[in-house]
């Protein structure tokens, strides 16, 4: 036990390290993510109807938290796809290392880059919207945790099905625009289901990154209620994505 | 468990890779304590074994059990043992020569202030010290062998494997590696060489086993192969005296198959040369042949692998070298 969790941290730190040196990807993101929320924000919020959106600033930057959280954590896909293609797999293969030791270190490690570039993003909601209670702070905590965990995880399990560049990149992207655009980030599901009427509105609002967005929103006072369900999707969205994920992982990590 | 006398016992081991037959069949006993040297021709199968052993790949059938654990069901216990560097280095391509080797310390092993100095002993050995701000991506091909060399000598594992380790890097370097290889096998560990190097296989290890298509095509120490090869060693005498003396005291030494006379020399191609040439000394001088000159050629390594590996070639070769001799004129 003691081996497994040396590895794993092992494992996670060596990814978290290599986080900081991809200097220009971190810059573009983050003016991509502050580029959301000044742009929408700013420009938009006396264009869109105030019932539905009181304060679109405040709706933005607590949005924009879920999207950074979620974009860094989904980063460690690219390197580990590269490492699959240059075969730099093998080298962690051969280690005295347990193999699932690999994975959950993967994964960790993923996840603690959301967690280190989200700081950014906190200390903005904290001036831009409010400061969370004890108890709200907690469920910040909680979600912004298992949320990128799920996405780190997602992000290896998916660019680790294939060693084909261009693959690897499609389905990188794929799932990325879906669950960008399939979520509540730029608005909330009252105009989604007035634009698209149907079940669209219900995906919308069950997917990982809303429910990541809704708990910030409530968090950091944005709105006054947290739907119940919020909370325990959360949980169950990470139990689903880290058991498939580690599924997957560790299959194709020793396929040959 | 086996028995542990042998360090790996690979077991009609059979590794494809979709259409391809990387193995086929393979059988070999790697003994503890030994530096064995694994040999043949490009795509002959040698790193998909090595990889299997580090449990990279996963056997198609077989099994090859390390220490006697099996690869196919202990893999856990067998990476314990096993440290490899890779033909093609591996590394993420921009991590630094110092944190690559710092991280493989750690996870091996080492405790934070430990791994700093093994790194440092192992990067000032193999001249690596002044490269180690740089980036995997800025190295050049030889640097990137080195840092496969140091992982393993950080490592210092029970069974340390080289995959063609000396291709491409400079002679220091070549000896600091084999002072390395020796060094680990004083301390107990069991070294595999898989090398295209005939020198260096020659030099350091003490048994060779010879691949060819996926499959062992001989086994033995250097001198038994070298023993193999029909008439490979050469003789050759030179004399003083009547050709049909020669011919007479020759013809009376079944070892000797092929052999040439010409200008008052015997040429004979046969095995184990250095006591046959002593023998046919003694023959010719009762014989009342004056021996002038003694010459004895053991086959090269090189000639051993091309007799398990490609046959054909050499024997052609040889033909060459008998007909010029034997008959000038007809060419
Ligand atoms: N990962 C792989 N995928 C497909 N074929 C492979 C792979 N690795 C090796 N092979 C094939 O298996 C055969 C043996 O290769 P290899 O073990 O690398 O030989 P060697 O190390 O003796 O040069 C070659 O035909 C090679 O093309
Ligand atoms: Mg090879």
């Amino acid at each position: 036990m003691k081996d497994f969790i040396k590895a794993c941290f092992l494992v996670a730190y060596r990814d978290l390290r290599r986080f900081w040196k991809f200097k220009h990807w971190l810059a573009a993101q983050l003016a991509m993510n502050l580029a959301d929320v000044v742009i929408f924000a700013l420009v938009l919020n006396n264009m869109v109807n105030r019932d539905y959106i009181p304060d679109y600033v405040k709706f933005m930057s607590t949005g924009v938290l879920a999207i950074a959280t979620f974009a860094s954590a989904f980063s460690i896909g690219r390197e580990v796809g590269g490492e699959m293609r240059r075969e730099v797999h093998h080298y962690l293969l051969s280690l005295p290392a347990p193999r699932a030791a690999l994975a959950a270190g993967r994964f960790i490690g993923g996840a603690l880059r959301g967690l280190v570039y989200q700081l950014a993003f906190i200390v903005l909601n904290l001036l831009v919207v409010g400061v969370p209670g004890p108890v709200q702070a907690l469920a910040i905590a909680y979600t912004s945790l298992l949320f990128s965990l799920s996405m780190s995880a997602l992000a290896i399990a998916v660019v680790s099905s294939t060693r084909d560049f261009n693959l690897q990149s499609t389905f990188r992207a794929l799932i990325y625009y879906t669950l960008f655009f399939f979520s509540n980030v730029f608005y909330p599901k009252e105009l989604i289901s007035l634009r698209f009427p149907g079940p669209l509105a219900a995906v919308v609002t069950h997917a990982p990154i809303s429910r990541a967005a809704e708990v910030y929103r409530w968090g950091f006072g944005y709105y006054q209620s947290l739907d119940p369900m919020a909370l325990p999707e959360v949980t169950l969205w990470a139990i689903i994505l880290l058991a498939v994920a580690a599924l997957l992982y560790t299959r194709n990590l020793s396929r040959q | 468990m086996l028995a542990v006398s042998a360090a790996v016992k690979i077991v009609d081991f059979v590794k494809k890779f979709g259409d391809t037959v990387a193995v086929d069949g393979l059988n070999l006993e790697i003994y503890e304590g030994e530096i064995f040297g694994l040999l043949g021709p490009n795509g002959s199968g040698k790193s998909t074994t090595l990889l299997t052993i580090a449990t990279v790949y996963k056997p198609t059938s077989g099994d090859i059990y390390v220490f006697g654990r099996s690869v196919t069901r202990e893999g856990d216990e067998v990476r314990k043992y096993v440290g490899i560097a890779f033909q093609e280095p591996k590394a993420m391509w921009v991590d630094t020569l110092y944190e690559l080797l710092l991280w493989h310390a750690r996870v091996v092993g080492y405790s934070s202030a430990e791994a700093k100095s093994a790194v440092r002993d192992a990067m000032e050995r193999l001249n690596l010290w002044e490269h180690r701000g740089k980036q995997f991506y800025q190295l050049s091909g030889g640097t990137r062998k080195k840092l496969e060399i140091a992982k393993v000598l950080i490592q210092r594992p029970r069974l340390a494997i080289f995959d063609e380790p000396t291709a491409q890097v400079d002679v220091i370097t070549k000896h600091a590696l084999w002072d390395v290889i020796r060094e680990l096998r004083q301390e107990g560990s069991t070294v595999i060489v898989a090398t295209n190097d005939m020198f260096e296989a020659e030099r350091i290890c003490e048994r060779l086993a010879i691949m060819y298509r996926g499959r062992l095509g001989a086994l033995g120490t250097v001198r038994e192969l070298k023993d193999r090869i029909p008439g490979g060693d050469v003789v050759e005498i030179g004399y003083e005296g009547s050709r049909e003396e020669v011919e007479r005291a020759v013809s009376r030494l079944p070892s000797v198959g092929r052999y040439v006379l010409e200008d008052n020399r015997l040429i004979a191609y046969l095995n184990r040369g250095e006591e046959k040439a002593a023998e046919i000394v003694s023959l010719l001088t009762s014989a009342g042949v004056k021996v002038k000159r003694i010459m004895v050629q053991e086959p090269t390594l090189d000639d051993v692998f091309f007799y398990f590996t490609g046959a054909r070639l050499r024997e052609e070769n040889q033909d060459v070298a008998l007909n010029r001799g034997a008959t000038p004129w007809a060419r």
